[in-house]
């Protein structure tokens, strides 16, 4: 009896492994390394590759497309993540997903005039100098215009940083500037070590977030401050209707049109329906040990500002 | 990957003291032509531009002379203080002679090209004739 009911038993435990991996199946993320190219559902490597081949591709235009998209207004939206930055001089900056510079650029004007602004003060404050003190002042503008303040540039993509330092030699800055080639999700930099962790529409592209925010916290020095410009999530119905509409039809034709490449900005624009919003990248800022974490929505929510605080 | 081999170099001395300039020659990026002479174009106009408005402190030597892909830069001095193993998090060591960054303990080493330290662990150079004892992870 026992002998019949065993096997009965090992059938029924049986199908209820299969049930049980048919569920994990459905239930995804959990059990195997799959996730999502755009639209598509890759696994996690062919995902990195994808993303990479993208930026490979788009290095070179990048700029010219990113104005043409936005029709210019992303540069708005970086000077306002500067400005809310707020750096003063001195701080050290680490540009993740950085590629060709746009942030780390900004920040070095806003320190330099910052420097600048605070200089100027001095003197003014100072009305009985002697003349050896002022040219000594002036010297020290001209010997240190940023007050030691640096930025690092991090990103994954070779070509990205190559188009990075072509402009950065172009338009003449070379101080307080280094480039690195490094992983979002696993940072060559030691502990607490910069002021600022920033990340402007790079996050979207990191396929484990968490790991790039655990790494975002662990760089952080005590005090230190992470920000996150990225596309995010319209509430408002007509306005997500309009927005769709112009992210389907026109942007891959122009990415077709400019940059001979309808794919890669097919996939912008899938991979920004695909990432989470607000609220749920609040909670993963959160989740890595951020607190007083906040966002802010620029142009209702087409793209938000995330910031976090290591405490 | 681009073996650090191919871009043997003697890295200049780097003489960056305090705040000064250092008067690094211009780097030789390799790269498409093509994109450098668009690019070139326009650096053209605003390099000129950026020359004039950079008279209190003078940046680049000169931006538009440029040599051909040459050996690699050396790293700056400033970058080694954040640098550490993305694998074990522990300090590297500068290799002069091969322009590289080594982890002494897991026997690796990571390619300096262009001036660009690449820090994926996947083009890291084994040093030791064996792999190391951590195998290089996937990130």
């Amino acid at each position: 009896m026992a002998a019949g009911l065993r096997p009965g038993r090992a059938l029924l435990s049986r199908r209820r492994g299969a049930l049980c991996a048919l569920l994990r199946a459905a239930r995804g993320l959990a059990a195997r390394p799959e996730t999502h190219f755009g639209f598509q559902n890759v696994t996690e490597a062919e995902r990195r590759e994808k993303i990479y081949q993208v930026f490979e591709n788009v290095a070179e235009k990048y700029d010219v497309m990113n104005d043409s998209m936005s029709l210019g207004i992303h540069r708005v939206w970086k000077d306002i993540l500067v400005h809310k930055m707020n750096p003063s001089p001195g701080t050290l900056l680490v540009d993740v997903a950085g590629g060709t510079g746009d942030i780390a650029f900004r920040f070095l004007n806003y320190v330099r005039s910052v420097r600048e602004r605070q200089l100027q003060q001095k003197l003014r404050n100072h009305q009985n100098l002697s003349w050896q003190e002022i040219s000594k002042s002036y010297q020290e503008e001209k010997s240190n215009p940023l007050g030691d303040s640096q930025v690092v540039v991090c990103d994954i993509n070779k070509e990205m940083l190559k188009a990075g330092m072509q402009k950065a030699q172009h338009l003449g800055y070379s101080e307080g500037l280094s480039w690195v080639l490094g992983n979002a999700e696993e940072l060559p930099f030691d502990d607490d070590k910069f002021d600022v962790y920033t990340i402007a529409f790079g996050i979207r592209n990191v396929t484990r977030i968490d790991l790039a925010l655990q790494e975002a916290y662990r760089v952080l020095k005590p005090g230190g401050r992470f920000l996150c410009l990225e596309f995010s999530h319209v509430s408002n119905p007509l306005l997500s209707r309009l927005y769709d509409l112009y992210s389907f039809q026109v942007i891959p034709v122009l990415g077709e049109v400019i940059a001979g490449d309808w794919k890669s900005y097919q996939y912008l624009v899938e991979s920004i329906r695909r990432f989470p919003p607000q609220e749920e990248l609040k909670a993963m800022i959160e989740d890595a040990g951020f607190l007083k974490v906040d966002y802010q929505n620029l142009n209702s929510g087409i793209v938000a500002i995330h910031s976090g605080f290591k405490l | 990957m681009v073996r650090a081999a191919e871009q043997r170099a003697a890295p200049e001395p780097q003489r960056g003291g305090g705040g000064a300039q250092p008067g690094t020659a211009p780097p030789g990026t390799g790269g498409g032509a093509a994109a450098r002479g668009g690019a070139m174009l326009r650096g053209c106009g605003r390099g000129a531009a950026a020359a004039l408005r950079g008279a209190a402190g003078s940046r680049r030597a000169s931006g538009q002379e440029r040599q051909g892909p040459g050996p690699g830069r050396p790293l700056e001095p400033s970058l080694l203080r954040f640098l550490v193993c993305p694998l074990s998090k522990r300090p590297l060591r500068y290799e002069e002679s091969t322009n590289e960054l080594v982890n002494e303990e897991l026997g690796i080493a990571y390619p300096i090209i262009d001036g660009i330290p690449n820090m994926i662990p996947e083009a890291a150079r084994t040093t030791r004739k064996r792999p190391p004892a951590e195998g290089s992870e996937q990130p």
